[in-house]
């Protein structure tokens, strides 16, 4: 038996298995819209740590970081940065957002904001946008699929089918489960994919150069410029502190904006497990380091991959590891795809279904859910046609889709604290801020100091909400207080606001 | 100490934060030496942070548990 075929039995066992999780968690939850879209509120605590980490961290995280810091050095150290400051709003704001939830019965954060301004427009621009972004995050996890599968087996199993394969187990159980479905197979490739990277990450470094230290020390005497920030654009040339600094600002401001990282909100079971999921957090976040130093493994690596993305695989292929740990690696970063791809793909659907479609047209319980399964398909097509033709890196992928979520940030910010925001100021700095991130984004000479395009859309997004708001009639004192000041309410009263 | 000091000097220890990991803050720390536990200094400043926030988070949500107990 040829040593692909082994690595493809671990891989195809993995898919199984996952499978199996995800169809048998899909089946205990009920049949209705909040069933399927906020798993009827009962997530406890490890489900939410392990799903909140396994979503967050990705393809990106397991093949594009490594890819950066092997190409780029410390640019890469961005990704450092921003987790926890993106994460820490969460526990001040989370369970202020997750009482108004459960007291209005919202389960998507565009509901929230078009709950304090009331606007088709605004509901409307926010699943637009949220599809926008979701889409090239989608491509980034295809793509690494792609390249785990197509890397281990010499080719035998291409890019294409690769990302089709994994995709294909996806998709059976998010239209199976739904959102139950997405966090119990979370947790199971959550716990696989960080024993996996500590594993090899300390692992490799020791094979090839006795260690982790004795690996930066060869570094510093050959490539000292890889190891301080900003370090070094795609060209190889250095980076701006303007581009390093903003690129972990508007990390920072869109981390939570992200639609399918703000659902968990609302589908968590209270406030102290929303709490606690925050707390626990930057655990995840050490889990980067080992994956860096593959990265910085392959740059005094005698061969090259084909592109920098490929580094994390390259590495594992050339250090003679056994075909069981190359197989189980495979399993490890493709559980980084799909644990992150499910909760795209499912949150893309129910956002244009309930932010999108809903406000407009009368719909069944049964007819939203038979029309998310079909979206459920369609986006997941499209952006498995744009995966396979695309160029670029990973990490560009997901920093351009942040720029379009970053856009978020000063909505729903105003409709939680600020009590003189109003809907056209809202709906106006919206407009504004998704205009210039645009313009910047297809004009990136013109950025002042290479700032990155969603951080200047949000400044122009915050001034305009700001000064449109001040010089339009305020909301009722009422109706902005009970976004703003959001108390706990006696359970009975909650009880009684039927959703 | 209350709960909402606590949360004060949290949302304070952010902000600082923010400011250690870009432009300009960053720059004193973006050197190679001295190494910490074998990393580049510039890795060990930002992942002091990450571990710095744990502890932070941690500890406000305990302050926080303690202070609904009294009530």
């Amino acid at each position: 038996m040829e040593r692909w075929h082994a690595v493809a039995a671990v891989v195809f066992g993995y898919l199984l298995v996952t499978l199996a999780v995800g169809l048998l968690a899909g089946r205990r939850v009920t049949q209705s819209v909040a069933g399927y879209v906020a798993a009827d509120r009962q997530f406890g605590l490890i489900t939410m740590y392990f799903v909140t980490g396994a979503t967050i961290f990705s393809a990106f995280a397991f093949l594009g970081g490594p890819g950066w810091a092997y190409s780029r050095g410390a640019a890469a150290f961005y990704i450092l940065s921003y987790g926890v400051l993106g994460m820490a709003p969460l526990y001040f704001l989370g369970p202020k957002a997750g009482r108004l939830g459960r007291r209005f019965g919202y389960v998507t954060q565009a509901q929230l904001v078009a709950g304090r301004f009331p606007s088709r427009a605004i509901s409307l621009l926010f699943a637009l946008i949220s599809v926008a972004a979701f889409v090239p995050y989608l491509m980034l996890q295809m793509s690494g699929a792609g390249i785990v599968f197509s890397a281990v087996t010499d080719g035998h199993i291409s890019f294409e089918l690769g990302a089709a394969l994994a995709y294909g187990v996806v998709l059976v159980y998010v239209l199976a489960g739904g959102v139950a479905a997405v966090g119990w197979t979370n947790v199971f490739q959550g716990v696989i994919m960080m024993v996996i990277a500590w594993a090899l990450g300390i692992y490799i470094p020791t094979q090839l150069y006795g260690g982790i230290g004795p690996m930066f020390d060869r570094i510093a005497e050959a490539r000292p410029e890889l190891l301080v920030p900003p370090g070094l654009d795609a060209d190889g040339s250095p980076w701006s502190w303007g581009a390093y600094s903003s690129a972990v600002l508007s990390s920072v401001l869109g981390f939570l904006m992200w639609p399918h990282t703000f659902m968990k909100v609302f589908t968590s079971r209270d406030d102290d497990t929303l709490r606690r999921t925050v707390v626990l957090f930057p655990t995840f976040q050490l889990f980067l380091l080992p994956l860096f130093f593959v990265g910085f493994a392959g740059v005094l690596f005698p061969t090259a991959p084909e592109r920098p993305d490929w580094i994390m695989p390259h590495m594992i292929l050339s250090s003679g590891l056994p075909a069981l740990v190359v197989g189980l690696f495979c399993a490890g970063a493709l559980a980084a795809s799909m644990s992150t791809g499910d909760g795209l793909l499912h949150g893309a659907a129910s956002i244009a279904i309930e932010d999108g479609l809903a406000p407009l047209v009368r719909l069944t319980d049964r007819q939203r859910r038979i029309l998310m399964r079909g979206l459920v398909v369609a986006i997941g097509a499209l952006a498995y046609f744009l995966a396979i033709v695309q160029k670029q890196s990973l990490v560009w992928l997901l920093l351009t889709a942040y720029g379009l979520v970053d856009q978020f940030a000063p909505p729903v910010y105003a409709a939680l604290f600020w009590r003189r925001a109003t809907t056209k100021g809202v709906l106006a700095g919206l407009v504004a801020g998704i205009a210039t991130n645009i313009f910047f984004l297809l004009r990136p000479e013109l950025r002042p100091f290479e700032l990155h395009e969603g951080i200047l859309g949000v400044l122009v997004n915050a001034a305009v909400l700001i000064v449109v708001s001040l010089v339009t009639a305020p909301q009722p004192e009422e109706h902005a207080d009970a976004f703003v000041s959001a108390r706990e309410e006696p359970r009975t009263v909650l009880a009684g606001a039927g959703r | 100490m209350r709960a909402a000091v606590a949360h004060r000097l949290a949302i304070a220890f952010f902000i600082v934060q923010t400011v250690a990991v870009v432009y300009p803050g960053l720059v004193p720390f973006s050197r190679i030496e001295p190494r910490v536990l074998g990393l580049p200094f510039s890795m060990a400043w930002l992942t002091f942070w990450i571990v710095a926030s744990a502890l932070v988070l941690w500890g406000v949500s305990i302050v926080e548990a303690r202070s609904r107990g009294e009530d």
